[in-house]
């Protein structure tokens, strides 16, 4: 009995389960940490102060990094095993492991191991039974990965709402803040919207292939011009019209009273559809919409972390999918739709820069920005070489450390001296503390996108690659709408450069240990990747198969 | 037998209001029914054209629609009556008229 049990889960894990298995790793920590926290919850309520270790509350983050360290860990073997034997697919087809799926698999852990690590000192988190909040985190992560792994509209849309959900119980979780947090409710109409919009979208390409799987979805809109040809053609009279006719009653009947018309148009509907669900998302409009009794000045009323893990993290997911389904579904009518996608690049790149100008909050400004910074990505669709691709994936990587490095300078400011929620508490923060002035100095010019850092390359890329395929108005437009981006980005430099001390001043800046190795991978990768790019840009292009 | 572009017709004209509700009205619940009625145009959809294709996975899909709009709502309607506690309203508007007396 034990053995065949045994033989049919060794068969399993050989198949189907090595493509879930960085998954189901988080998804075993992520319980455990749950179970972990009611029992030291259980114990330390016993005995009060007897506890001690549980009371730190060190034992949680600990449970949770160690299952990112496990899942990148299987990660890296699958990496090892994909190389040798090909792209392994399970389930039916639904999901897969190809090096796009790694790369982005392994730039989600990343984020989520340095958001916990963030997480560990942070007051409100520590202040409620923090068990919870790293598991949601290692929930998210796991249905992140889940989602640049599908490759079945079935899968990605539960995968999809996966995200949604631990994203709303992030940002809304009342444990978390002592405030309503407004901001949940918009993240929450925002995404549920754009996830509305994209099952409306998924609902058509099924109407249009009567399949869900993305490749055959791909093919099936590939040859939407010949069924409308042949609709077209049913319509004559002659020889030639019944035959198509005949042709077409046998193998769709319904088709005989479609106009062809409407196999053109759908396609167009549900790209649209799509990309806007899917910008609606990523863009984080969340923060967007202001409410009539918020200023500029209020903060979110969420831990930094977690805004951190909403822009940063989940926009990143959000994108690769819409990579994923745009290379894929919609590929082959690219020359049609790149002007939609860079029409939206560029309204975002402005809005974003110039929403960002009035706001003096400083995790508000940072949150505008990443609007326009993730329209950056986009531009790379528009160009669509070989160049483009890897520009696009190197851009995501290095700005998921430099803004885990702005939000971790945020973190570390407002926790040990003043809080440092406007643009004005950063006032003579070089007085203070030199290092943390520097530090935030680089973060800023990395996403700013001045030379000697990774921002530079990544804006240079992307840049080259539309200048080789000939957008060259593009580029211009580009530069325009991003002067108020750099303009904002500056802003925060100097402010943190200059002006004196004010005169309610507390200690100097000090760092926790989890801050400084926050600190120290993030101004690493913003320094080497913009001195010596080459490892980078490998990495980049591997996400790719390049 | 109804051809599948009457249900196709159908799923527009409920995508139309749903997305009409969600840009237009200001109350998070109207708001929130709205998102609900695109998503049921989508089932809609899945529906007609499982029936047009002879496929279980649109029906799969739609069902999972369903699964996934009542966990959505759920969620949802706990956010917005810990939004309405604090405003007294499930309006921004009014939220904005209450907010002298409360300490936003």
């Amino acid at each position: 009995m034990l053995n065949h049990i045994l033989s049919a889960f060794r068969t399993y894990m050989h198949g189907d389960g090595a493509v879930l298995l960085p998954e189901m790793q988080l998804f075993l920590f992520a319980i455990g940490t749950l179970a972990m926290d009611s029992w030291a919850a259980n114990t330390s309520s016993e005995k009060p102060g007897t506890n001690l270790v549980f009371q730190q509350n060190y034992w949680n983050p600990a449970i949770a990094l160690a299952g990112t360290a496990f899942s990148a860990l299987t990660l890296w073997m699958l990496r090892a095993r994909i190389m040798q034997s090909g792209d392994l697919a399970g389930f039916h087809l639904t999901l897969v492991v190809d090096s796009y799926f790694v790369f982005f698999s392994a730039l989600f852990l990343a984020a989520t191991a340095l958001v916990i690590l963030l997480s560990v000192n942070c007051s409100t988190i520590s202040a409620v039974r923090q068990g919870r909040y790293f598991a949601l985190l290692l929930f998210a992560c796991m249905s992140m990965m889940l989602m640049v792994a599908a490759v079945d509209l079935v899968v990605i849309f539960l995968a999809m709402e996966a995200v949604a959900i631990s994203a709303y119980f992030l940002a809304a979780s009342p444990s978390l803040s002592n405030r309503t947090p407004s901001a949940a409710v918009k993240f929450l109409f925002s995404s549920a919207l754009g996830s509305a919009l994209v099952v409306y979208g998924f609902s058509l390409l099924y109407g249009l292939s009567g399949d869900t799987n993305i490749s055959q979805v791909a093919r099936a809109l590939g040859g939407r011009h010949n069924v409308a040809k042949v609709i077209a053609l049913s319509r004559q009279s002659g020889p030639q019209g019944l035959q198509m006719l005949q042709l077409l009653q046998s193998r769709l009947p319904e088709a005989v009273r479609w106009h062809a018309f409407t196999l053109e148009a759908l396609p167009i509907a549900a790209f649209m559809l799509v990309s806007v669900g899917m910008i609606l998302k990523f863009a984080v409009p969340p923060f967007q919409a202001e409410f009539n009794h918020e200023n500029a000045e209020t903060d979110f009323g969420i831990p930094s972390a977690v805004i951190l893990y909403l822009s940063g993290a989940f926009g990143i997911a959000a994108v690769a999918l819409l990579l994923r389904l745009l290379f894929t579904i919609f590929a082959d009518s690219q020359n049609i739709w790149w002007y939609i996608i860079a029409g939206m690049a560029i309204a975002g790149i402005s809005y974003g820069g110039l929403a960002s100008l009035r706001q003096t909050n400083l995790e508000r400004i940072i949150v505008y920005l990443s609007i326009a910074q993730m329209s950056y990505v986009l531009l790379g669709v528009v160009a669509a070489n070989e160049g483009a691709a890897t520009a696009m994936t190197y851009y995501l990587l290095t700005y998921l450390f430099t803004v885990t490095g702005v939000f971790g300078m945020l973190i570390t400011v407002r926790d040990r001296s003043t809080s440092a929620r406007t643009l004005n508490d950063l006032r003579g923060l070089r007085q203070r503390s030199p290092i943390t002035a520097l530090l935030l100095i680089v973060f800023v010019l990395s996403l700013a996108g001045a030379p000697p850092t990774a921002g530079f390359f990544g804006r240079y890329f992307i840049f080259h690659s539309l200048l080789e395929t000939g957008h060259r108005y593009i580029g211009w437009f580009v530069t325009v709408s991003s002067l108020p981006l750099a303009y904002s980005y500056l802003r925060i430099a100097v402010y943190a450069w200059r002006g004196t001390k004010s005169e309610t001043e507390s200690a100097a800046v000090a760092f926790g240990v989890s801050e400084a190795i926050v600190l120290g991978i993030c101004v690493f990768v913003s320094l080497a990747a913009g001195l010596y790019s080459e490892p980078f840009t490998r990495m980049a292009r591997y996400a790719f198969g390049q | 037998m109804l051809p599948v572009t009457h249900y196709l017709f159908l799923s527009f004209a409920l995508f139309f209001i749903g997305l009409t509700g969600v840009l237009s009205r200001r109350n998070l619940i109207v708001k929130l029914f709205s998102m609900e009625i695109i998503l049921n145009a989508a089932s809609v959809n899945f529906m007609a054209f499982a029936r047009l294709y002879g496929d279980a996975s649109g029906q799969v899909f739609s069902i999972l629609v369903v699964a996934m709009l009542a966990l959505e709502l759920l969620v949802a309607l706990v956010i917005i009556a810990a939004v309405c506690s604090r405003w007294k309203s499930a309006t921004p508007d009014d939220a904005k008229d209450l907010s002298s007396q409360l300490d936003y």
